[in-house]
């Protein structure tokens, strides 16, 4: 920020006007060419040089997304995994966090670098004995064959971003309420929770992005079409010859908007919590 | 009883409040990887013979595998400093003093929050032969006559596997390194600048110093899911042509989930662990030096 503004270049609008454009265009330009895409009828996806504009937009492919396609089910499913998922990890993270916030724990630092080395495991070692393990529960092709490893890959972010919310919230206001004949369980439900709603939200959104974002284990525990969410049902979606292009981009549309909508209303609280306990890549 | 759950006393509720989390840690994370060094070690073929060590003597020997470590390695070490190199671009241009703020941030948060394989596709259909933007616009700029195949030759296809994954990940970068740039103290530039430091200087003297923290926290994330590469090539070019692009955790899924060999799948999981932890160690050990 300063190196910008001792120097008469570097502070020039023009400038900025440059640097904004780039990470704009490098954001939004994926996004912005599957929509253009989905817009165009198929007979102006087939014509060479290609359009970059659609010159005669239309709604068929989306229409035929949701015909052609379950993608209604899909919508479904993913909507009830990653809510589940989410729920689940902000009651187990909340928990864990306000035990190692707000506790008198003697391995109070080993808890927190055992929950958070958890996410040091490559997933992918994981998939056979998880897969092994639902196969042998009957789990298998069930929203709780992800929901509950979802919770486990939740649980360091939820847990780093709710430690330090804990943390931020005066031990006093407990003290105080219990002091006034709140019991412990009281002063945690009317003091506490109340106080760190907004960090409860922020874990949640990142919950709900890693859970609905989520390949490798969607992918292999549910196979069955009824409960594959969307990534992998998008990804699986196979035409007769071809890859559906037309549909595919109208799908993807569908279930980018959600998230991008999400993360658009509250793009701060999901940086900050990104940089709190960001261990996405 | 029923006092006693309403005022637990502070061990009992410790105990209440963590059982939840490590019990799925358990059952989880802790049981999985005893379960798979177990299958790993104690393998029975199909008449229940005794295998033994079979299966890692049959991995060591085995050109898949050899092929598939290479490509995660050299994917790896492609992807991480490239990210790096386009996340600490996009922060600094970031960084810029904007009076809107919302738009850089939300075009940095926009890749993040897309999923893996939702990017493999749009790029796989960016790389398209026929109706690919990128086609088209080497076309138009004269740079080719004829249309060129690049998810079907091995070596394209690779390069545009790591083009990928550098882009779905530099914006995370972005968003770490972004909040390391704010947090360094503006006096220091100032100082510098009395010093008669040039922004090149500054930049290499005080910008990249200050930020080392971040960007160590921000390689070793990206390292350990760099190792980890499964959506962008399962979904651009499931791996091919041939074996071109397969990754360590593709051969794992193949034969766990498509070939039901358990025992080898296993064995697979075991020496990706391995690499996993070493690399980790590597970090952590690198970490420690410089803290010291």
């Amino acid at each position: 920020m300063s190196m910008a503004q001792q120097h008469g270049l570097w502070s020039s609008p023009m400038l900025r006007w440059i640097a904004a454009g780039i990470v704009v265009i490098n954001g939004f330009f994926p996004a912005v060419w599957i929509l253009f895409t989905s817009l165009k009828p198929e007979s102006e996806l087939v014509q060479k040089p290609i359009t970059w504009w659609p010159h005669g937009p239309t709604l068929e492919n989306y229409v035929r997304a949701f015909t052609d396609q379950p993608l209604l089910t899909y919508l479904k499913n993913s909507v009830l995994v990653a809510s589940g998922a989410t729920l689940l990890s902000l009651v187990v993270s909340a928990f864990a966090a306000y035990a190692i916030a707000r506790l008198n724990l003697k391995y109070r630092q080993l808890i927190l670098t055992c929950i958070v080395a958890s996410s040091m495991f490559p997933l992918v070692t994981l998939l056979v004995p998880i897969f092994e393990t639902m196969r042998a529960l009957g789990w298998l092709n069930s929203y709780a064959a992800l929901i509950f490893p979802y919770v486990v890959l939740n649980l360091p972010v939820c847990t780093l971003v709710l430690v330090s919310f804990f943390q931020s919230i005066p031990k006093d206001l407990e003290n105080a309420a219990m002091i006034d004949g709140c019991t412990r369980m009281g002063a945690l439900v009317r003091v506490v929770v109340p106080l760190a709603a907004p960090g409860v939200f922020t874990a949640g959104i990142l919950a709900f992005v890693n859970s609905w974002d989520e390949f490798l284990l969607a992918l292999s525990l549910n196979s069955s079409p009824a409960v594959r969410t969307l990534p992998v049902g998008i990804a699986l979606y196979q035409g007769e010859f071809t890859f559906p292009w037309p549909i595919i981009s109208a799908a993807l549309i569908v279930s980018i908007v959600p998230i991008a909508l999400l993360i658009a209303a509250f793009q701060e609280r999901v940086v900050g919590g990104l940089t709190q306990g960001g261990l996405k890549g | 009883m029923l006092s006693k759950l309403r005022d637990p006393s502070e061990k009992t509720l410790a105990v209440m409040l963590l059982s939840p989390a490590f019990a799925l840690l358990l059952a989880i994370v802790v049981y999985p990887i005893g379960k798979l060094i177990y299958n790993s070690l104690f393998a029975i073929d199909k008449d229940g013979a005794f295998l033994g060590l079979q299966n890692y003597v049959d991995v060591w020997q085995d050109p898949l595998f050899w092929n598939a470590t290479q490509n995660t390695l050299l994917i790896t070490l492609i992807t991480v400093p490239g990210a790096l190199i386009v996340g600490l671009a996009l922060a600094l241009l970031a960084n810029l003093p904007f009076k809107r703020k919302w738009p850089v941030r939300l075009s940095l948060l926009l890749p993040w929050a897309l999923p893996l394989s939702f990017a493999g596709l749009i790029f796989a259909w960016f790389f398209h032969t026929e109706y690919g933007v990128v086609n088209d616009v080497l076309m138009r700029l004269g740079l080719q006559d004829e249309p060129t195949s690049w998810l079907l030759k091995p070596r394209w296809a690779f390069a545009a596997i790591c083009l990928t994954i550098i882009w779905k990940t530099a914006s995370f970068m972005a968003l770490i390194l972004l909040a390391g740039l704010q947090m360094i103290p503006r006096s220091l530039y100032e100082a510098a600048e009395v010093d008669g430091a040039n922004l090149w200087q500054q930049f290499w003297q005080i910008t990249i110093p200050m930020l080392m923290p971040s960007i160590v926290v921000a390689l070793i994330f990206r390292t350990i899911t760099a190792l980890q590469t499964f959506d962008i090539p399962y979904t651009m070019t499931k791996g091919g042509p041939g074996e071109a692009t397969e990754t360590l955790a593709m051969l794992i899924h193949k034969y766990t989930i498509d070939y039901s060999d358990i025992g080898f799948g296993s064995t697979l999981a075991v020496f990706m662990f391995v690499i996993s932890l070493v690399v980790t160690g590597f970090y952590l050990n690198h970490i420690g030096k410089n803290a010291a």
